[in-house]
């Protein structure tokens, strides 16, 4: 039984394109007021998965929720309470800013006249001006404005910061940030971790159609996963330290480099006895733990096996 | 199942195509009612009787539905010289409209804007069918007014039945209507809204040649039965001129399903954009 409403609930979530595979099996859990991280590579799926929520496509297998309602039977209830971002920005050519906005506004039944006029200013965007005639960045903060304007309780964002410029960008986080105080829930795709990593609570990374690990940022960080770089007077080799927890190992010089997940005492002792010249120990980037989980194939003792 | 702001929109987006091609067919009806006239012209017509009498030639216009007597009367030359042209135009204006009014959010990936919105399929499908059958409509006022100008107009010394005209023009209606639901229909079948205007412009002019030939060749006849253009009914000087129930039926019967199978397909369609 479900003793938790979750704003977002898949289960076995599957979408095949004839042969080709979309999605397979996938299981998400959304909490309210979240903002989660969707990260993957181009082609893994995380575009499949935001159209089968939003009902673009529909789902060969398993089943979808959102605010507790089906996303194939209750698709036009569901669109109500979201706001959705796309990654490309394709809107009426012949409109002009102000006349697109109106008409998406007009599908909510509220007023949206005001925040228009505010989230324009805020974010330096003539409305007079035509969908043909604008750039990518201005496009894409059309496609910002026209995901809030009816104030919706779920954003779905896929890339969203692809082609807006830093500055936009820092706009677009606080205005998402305040979105957050004001309990939205925010569903957020990127393939670059670093900044799902300013904005997010949970990740969820998916490879090849499957969810390969979620994750709270936190815990991530909090992981004993450590990058290392032992440095030696002499060339190093590869595999002469000899200690469980080494991961991805490459050797460069006098230097080798990896990723650590075993004990500190285990590996101090492994060094015991070595010509080494310097250690450093730090802690690894989001995008480098990432990667970890993207190596083809991750040793025994990999971070979400050993939950 | 029909959404306002759709509707609206639609309505607004393809106004500026309806003035285009309402004025193309007033100026078709209008100029080709003009040779009526001249033709009557100390009976121009009527020296080529021998012409007409030639059996090639009397052949060749059966199957065009005209003769001497038809062309000499206003409403014979009418339906025969000119309704082909409303009926060729009016049919790639529907087919043109309906293929495009759906295929096209797909094409230029608007769908993922529309379908992003708080609407379900049917009422995508339904306000866009609504802004099709209003501009039709209009469409075939347009062409019931003007062409009842024309022959006002133009129609000198001979007589014709206004109810006679009526029906023709409601045929010509149905025809268009007809091609209307194969446009709308396939439009849907091809991946990612693909233009079907060449697609178009052959099941119109295929159906047309159909027609003809099915006229002019006897032992073919049955063949006409597939294209739309031979359930029009243009004879419209034989006496008990009506309209028939079954070619009625033909045209509502096969725009209704396809309308309907439009419906059932859209609903289950992956948008790909």
């Amino acid at each position: 039984m479900m003793s938790k409403m979750y704003v977002i609930e898949t289960r076995g979530l599957t979408k095949y394109y004839g042969n080709a595979r979309g999605i397979v099996d996938l299981d998400l859990k959304i909490e309210p007021g979240e903002i989660f991280g969707f990260i993957g590579p181009n082609g893994a799926g995380k575009s499949t998965t935001i159209r089968t929520l939003l009902g673009l496509i529909l789902p060969s297998s398993g089943s979808g929720k959102i605010f507790g309602l089906d996303i194939v039977k209750d698709t036009k209830e569901i669109k109500k309470q979201i706001g959705f971002m796309p990654s490309e920005v394709h809107y009426y050519e012949k409109m002009d800013v102000h006349e697109l906005l109106r008409y998406s506004g007009s599908f909510y039944g509220t007023d949206c006249e005001a925040r228009i006029v505010e989230l324009a200013d805020m974010f330096d965007l003539d409305l007079g001006r035509k969908i043909i005639d604008l750039s990518r960045g201005n496009q894409k903060k059309v496609a910002i404005l026209q995901s809030l304007i009816h104030q919706p309780p779920l954003l779905i964002l896929d890339e969203p910061t692809n082609g807006l410029d830093p500055l936009m960008q820092a706009r677009f986080f606080e205005v998402l940030k305040e979105e957050k105080s004001k309990g939205t829930t925010i569903f957020f795709s990127s393939h670059t971790l670093s900044e799902v990593q300013k904005m997010c609570r949970r990740v969820g990374i998916i490879k090849e159609g499957k969810i390969v690990a979620v994750e709270d940022i936190e815990n991530l960080r909090k992981k004993q996963l450590r990058k290392i770089q032992v440095e030696f007077s002499r060339p190093a080799k590869l595999n002469e330290i000899d200690c469980a927890g080494i991961i991805n190992p490459y050797a460069d010089g006098n230097s080798i480099f990896f990723l650590f997940s075993g004990t500190m005492n285990d590996f101090l002792q492994a060094l015991d006895g070595k010509d080494i010249q310097d250690l450093i120990i730090e802690e690894p980037t989001l995008e480098e733990i990432f990667m970890h989980y993207y190596s083809e194939e991750n040793e025994p003792n990999t971070l979400s096996r050993k939950q | 199942m029909i959404n306002r702001n759709i509707y609206r929109k639609e309505m607004k987006q393809y106004r500026n195509s309806f003035i285009g091609w309402s004025a193309s067919v007033s100026a078709f009806i209008l100029m080709g009612m003009a040779f009526y006239p001249i033709l009557m012209q100390g009976d121009m017509l009527k020296q080529l009787t021998a012409f007409f009498e030639n059996p090639f030639m009397k052949n060749i216009m059966t199957a065009f539905g005209a003769s001497l007597d038809i062309l000499t009367n206003v409403l014979g030359f009418y339906s025969t010289r000119n309704a082909m042209f409303i009926m060729l135009l009016g049919s790639f204006y529907s087919m043109f409209l309906s293929g495009k009014i759906l295929a096209q959010e797909e094409r230029e990936k608007t769908a993922e804007f529309l379908l992003t919105k708080p609407v379900t399929r049917h009422e995508v499908v339904g306000s866009k069918l609504a802004a099709y059958l209003t501009y039709m409509l209009l469409f075939n006022l347009v062409i019931l007014v003007i062409g009842f100008l024309s022959l006002e107009i133009f129609k000198g010394d001979s007589r014709y039945r206004f109810n006679t005209f009526a029906i023709h023009w409601f045929y010509c209606f149905l025809l268009m209507l007809t091609f209307g639901a194969i446009g709308i229909f396939l439009s849907l079948l091809i991946k990612r809204g693909r233009p079907i205007t060449n697609l178009s412009i052959g099941v119109i002019i295929g159906g047309y040649f159909i027609d003809v030939l099915s006229r002019v060749t006897p032992s073919v006849d049955k063949i006409g039965y597939l294209s739309p253009f031979k359930f029009v009914d243009s004879a419209v000087l034989q006496s008990g001129y009506t309209i028939t129930g079954w070619r009625v039926m033909y045209f509502l019967g096969l725009s209704v399903v396809l309308f309907v199978l439009t419906f059932i397909l859209y609903k289950k369609k992956d948008i790909l954009v």
